[in-house]
């Protein structure tokens, strides 16, 4: 299944690129994230509840950076399993970063999600638009965080 | 896992409240198949078979229907009952699966299941149906539009359950018809659409259009109604009425066909239902 959009944010690309790249600023704004935690440079783990009416499910899933182009580019693994329900979920991601006319930054994503045991039986049209919804859901809450944040706030953000 | 039977719908209301993951098992048409593909895994399950009074089709004094929740598709499709603007819900029955589905499953539990692609939504939404809920607050009633929230979503609160759908009074010369187009005799609809209307001299005094299978929930646009009101419904108003309705569907790709080839079925459904709203109306049965 492919999932790819793009939505675009009033900042700098230098700016988005250490918001994106952050996991502490990432995982707050991802729809149904329990918390982030590093663990090893470049790994994250995350787990992540979803639920379309009463089908519901929580991925634990491992996220590897896997290519890093700062700051236009940035490839990633993840791998997850849903706690002892022999669903998997393999998704090869790349995000691109491109500076647009008005001095802000154009944030495209894609991702080739696969999905593998219980959750493969359940409709493919639907899970597509659920997808796109929590993206748009991620979207907007990355964009207040970026956005609303004051310079001060933001890691790193001497380089400005 | 848990099962209840209670034999009230204020003892029902009980157990489904006590835990959220308690679900209500009407005919098990749909909840049995999702829990076989573990797709539902519910603590307990209430069964609303030796509930009184849920089953059941009444016609009131004002000419409008209610339908007991745990009514029978194949009742519904069996039904003298539904005629005029009320026949289109008898059309949807009728096409809903096989006569062993229509024989378990029940309008109460399909439209708590609200499966986007689902023959009743379209169907009651065109109807302007009602439907009854009961809860652990109390009774309470919600139009069928907005009864329909999101894929498998609706706006039933945790510990309520569907006790009727109502149909209001459809005056004399008011006609409907519900088609649908499915890859294979007893498939979910690739698209359907459902229409109420009356006319009057050859104009069109009311109609109602809903497009199913194209979007979460059943798609009705004012706009599109409106403008073919006082007219005769010719080929050039449908069209611009089904444009209208094809663009505000936000139709699923999936293995029933694409969203591209679902939005230019829109049209060809939408013109079916009219026509056969009409027909009836000429040769009313």
């Amino acid at each position: 299944m492919k999932i790819e959009d793009s939505f675009h944010v009033a900042a700098p690309v230098d700016r988005v690129w250490r918001f994106i790249t952050d996991p502490a600023q990432v995982g707050p704004c991802l729809p149904g994230c329990q918390g982030v935690e590093i663990t090893e440079p470049n790994k994250y783990r995350a787990t992540i509840r979803v639920a379309v009416g009463p089908i519901k499910t929580t991925f634990n899933v491992l996220v590897e950076l896997t290519e890093q182009d700062p700051p236009n580019r940035v490839a990633s693994v993840t791998r997850g399993e849903e706690g002892g329900k022999a669903s998997t979920l393999t998704a090869q991601s790349e995000l691109r970063l491109t500076p647009s006319a008005d001095g802000g930054t154009d944030v495209h994503y894609a991702s080739e999600v696969s999905l593998v045991g219980r959750l493969g039986k359940f409709g493919l049209g639907i899970m597509k638009k659920k997808a796109k919804s929590l993206g748009e859901e991620f979207a907007a809450a990355f964009r207040t965080r970026v956005e609303g944040a004051t310079p001060g706030a933001v890691p790193e953000a001497a380089g400005t | 896992m848990k099962f209840f039977e209670p034999t009230t719908v204020d003892e029902a209301v009980r157990y489904l409240a006590a835990d959220p993951d308690h679900r209500c098992l009407a005919g098990g048409a749909t909840l049995v198949a999702m829990m076989n593909a573990q797709l539902v895994e519910p603590a307990g399950l209430v069964s609303l078979a030796k509930v009184d009074g849920l089953k059941g089709i009444v016609r009131g004094g004002d000419g409008g229907l209610a339908i007991g929740a745990m009514t029978l598709h194949q009742t519904v499709a069996d039904s003298p009952l539904f005629e005029g603007g009320h026949a289109l819900v008898r059309d949807a029955a009728r096409l809903i699966g096989h006569p062993a589905i229509r024989n378990m499953g029940t309008m109460g539990g399909s439209i708590s299941h609200a499966d986007s692609a689902a023959d009743y939504p379209a169907a009651l939404v065109a109807a302007d149906a009602t439907i009854e809920i009961a809860g652990p607050k109390g009774r309470r009633s919600v139009g069928a539009g907005d009864f329909f929230v999101d894929y498998l979503q609706t706006a039933l609160e945790p510990g309520e359950l569907v006790t009727a759908i109502r149909l209001p009074p459809a005056p004399k010369g008011t006609a409907s018809a519900y088609q649908k187009f499915a890859r294979v005799e007893g498939d979910f609809a690739t698209v359907s659409a459902a229409v109420v209307l009356a006319m009057d001299g050859g104009k069109c005094k009311t109609i109602r259009i809903a497009v199913g299978a194209c979007a979460p929930t059943p798609v009705r646009v004012a706009k599109a109604e409106a403008e073919l009101v006082g007219g005769a419904l010719d080929d050039r108003a449908l069209a611009a009425a089904c444009k209208t309705l094809a663009e505000a569907c936000d139709p699923v790709d999936d293995f029933r066909g694409s969203g591209e080839y679902r939005r230019m079925l829109v049209p060809v459904l939408v013109r079916r239902a009219v026509a056969a709203a009409r027909k009836r109306l000429e040769a009313p049965r």
